[in-house]
């Protein structure tokens, strides 16, 4: 991955690859001076992709784009190695990392004037599928997508991925206080959205 | 004094301590309406909480693996993983006679199969909970502990295993103490057993899944009631394959203190 990859990447869109998705690689660059098998960190980084993937699902709310999202934070976090200390945790570096990168990714598509409108992509995804598409996109699906991002992050770190409030504002990097209000805020918009759903 | 919608919402997710925790207490013992609105948080966050779990359970895409050098998963861990995944192509080469879009998809438009959602969820929840193979009687209902056959199954399976006869184990988890929990489902009973010093305890219990010999059936209607039984009691969710084999390895035992909550 070179820095002509990151420059197309960033023309056409968060997560489109002028190669397809299907040649999208990981080439760390320090893969030449890292001998043998997984270590440490490749392994601790691998027991948390689960979890990564869950957190990615519910920031991008789309499969395609949530993998590219897991791809390019594992990218930059074995990149940024050195600035992960053994002993400290991993987990939460790995979801700041996500997160930032889906932040980036979110503002660039807003200033190029696209938009994330999953709602109607969802509609997309029923009239291309069929009867079982159709159901693929619950009720939880379309509410989460009518939250403003800031919002969506924080039910998401709290109430889906379990992070302590302080943990979640942590991830985020804003105060106690603002991650506690954004989640009442994004619980309540979530319930009046699945009320009326009801 | 009032409580604020911010305090009752920590306090429903456990971020309380000391005198913060006692007030919303007090509070909640007046008001049945703030209890109502913590009972309504927490309902909330375990249907999230469902409807993510199964991605954690889904295979992970090679491309992520491969950068990491992983080992190939042991058999066992990917059983249910590669029902899932036969499911679904059976289901897109029924749509489709072309395997796979190799084009890449612009960015706004839906990718035409959607990867995830609750689609995914659904094929693994039929695959996981519902791959019910008919067997001998499960247990003793007198007991309060899981009889021989199912203790065994409890003891041995690991979640989604396919195969044999006997209960299926559908999820692992951990309850409010730390003890490791295993929901599962067999011809004669379905329900959750705790793990402590006696065995594997009892803790709910549902009505059997029939199910046809070595065939996958539909949803009874035990199962949602299943499902959410395990979300009230689960903390942090399902355990992943990896964390389950350490709790097998473990003897099922709690787990050292976490790394993550």
């Amino acid at each position: 991955m070179d820095e002509t990859d990151e420059a197309v990447r960033s023309i056409h869109g968060p997560f489109f690859h002028p190669e397809g998705k299907g040649s999208l690689r990981i080439v760390p660059d320090h893969r030449e001076t890292d001998q043998a098998g997984p270590d440490a960190f490749e392994s601790g980084l691998l027991a948390l992709l689960p979890r990564l993937r869950r957190f990615a699902h519910g920031l991008t709310r789309d499969g395609a784009r949530a993998d590219d999202l897991c791809q390019m934070t594992v990218e930059r976090a074995l990149r940024s190695r050195d600035q992960w200390q053994e002993g400290t945790r991993m987990d939460s570096w790995m979801y700041r990392i996500m997160r930032n990168l889906w932040i980036d990714e979110a503002r660039a598509a807003t200033r190029r004037g696209q938009t994330f409108v999953d709602e109607e992509a969802g509609e997309g995804v029923g009239a291309d599928g069929g009867q079982e598409a159709r159901v693929a996109l619950s009720d939880i699906d379309r509410a989460m997508a009518r939250l403003p991002e800031e919002q969506r992050e924080a039910v998401l770190l709290v109430m889906v991925e379990g992070w302590s409030y302080k943990e979640a504002a942590g991830i985020i990097g804003c105060p106690v206080g603002t991650l506690n209000s954004r989640l009442v805020r994004g619980r309540d918009a979530l319930l009046a959205l699945l009320g009326e759903a009801a | 004094m009032s409580i604020s919608p911010e305090m009752l919402a920590a306090y429903a997710d456990d971020q309380l301590d000391g005198a913060e925790r006692a007030m919303v207490e007090q509070a909640l013992a007046q008001d049945p309406a703030l209890a109502q609105e913590v009972a309504t948080h927490r309902a909330l966050r375990a249907r999230l909480v469902a409807h993510f779990a199964p991605i954690l359970e889904e295979p992970l895409p090679e491309s992520l693996t491969r950068a990491l050098k992983a080992p190939p998963a042991p058999q066992t861990a990917t059983v249910v993983s590669i029902e899932t995944a036969r499911a679904r192509r059976r289901e897109r080469e029924a749509r489709s006679p072309n395997p796979e879009p190799v084009t890449p998809e612009p960015m706004g438009k839906a990718p035409a199969r959607p990867r995830w959602a609750i689609g995914a969820g659904i094929a693994l929840a039929a695959c996981v909970a519902l791959a019910v193979v008919i067997g001998r009687p499960a247990m003793v209902p007198a007991s309060n502990y899981a009889a021989p056959e199912l203790a065994q199954a409890l003891d041995s399976r690991l979640s989604g295993e396919q195969g044999g006869s006997g209960p299926q184990v559908l999820l692992s988890f951990a309850d409010a103490t730390g003890a490791v929990c295993r929901g599962f489902a067999g011809s004669q009973a379905s329900g959750i057993a705790c793990h402590d010093a006696h065995g594997w305890r009892l803790e709910r219990r549902f009505p059997g899944v029939t199910a046809q010999e070595g065939a996958y059936r539909q949803a009874g209607s035990t199962d949602p009631k299943l499902m959410a039984a395990m979300q009230d009691m689960a903390v942090g969710g399902a355990l992943d394959p990896a964390a389950e084999r350490a709790a097998r390895a473990r003897g099922w035992t709690a787990a050292p203190p976490p790394t993550s909550r």
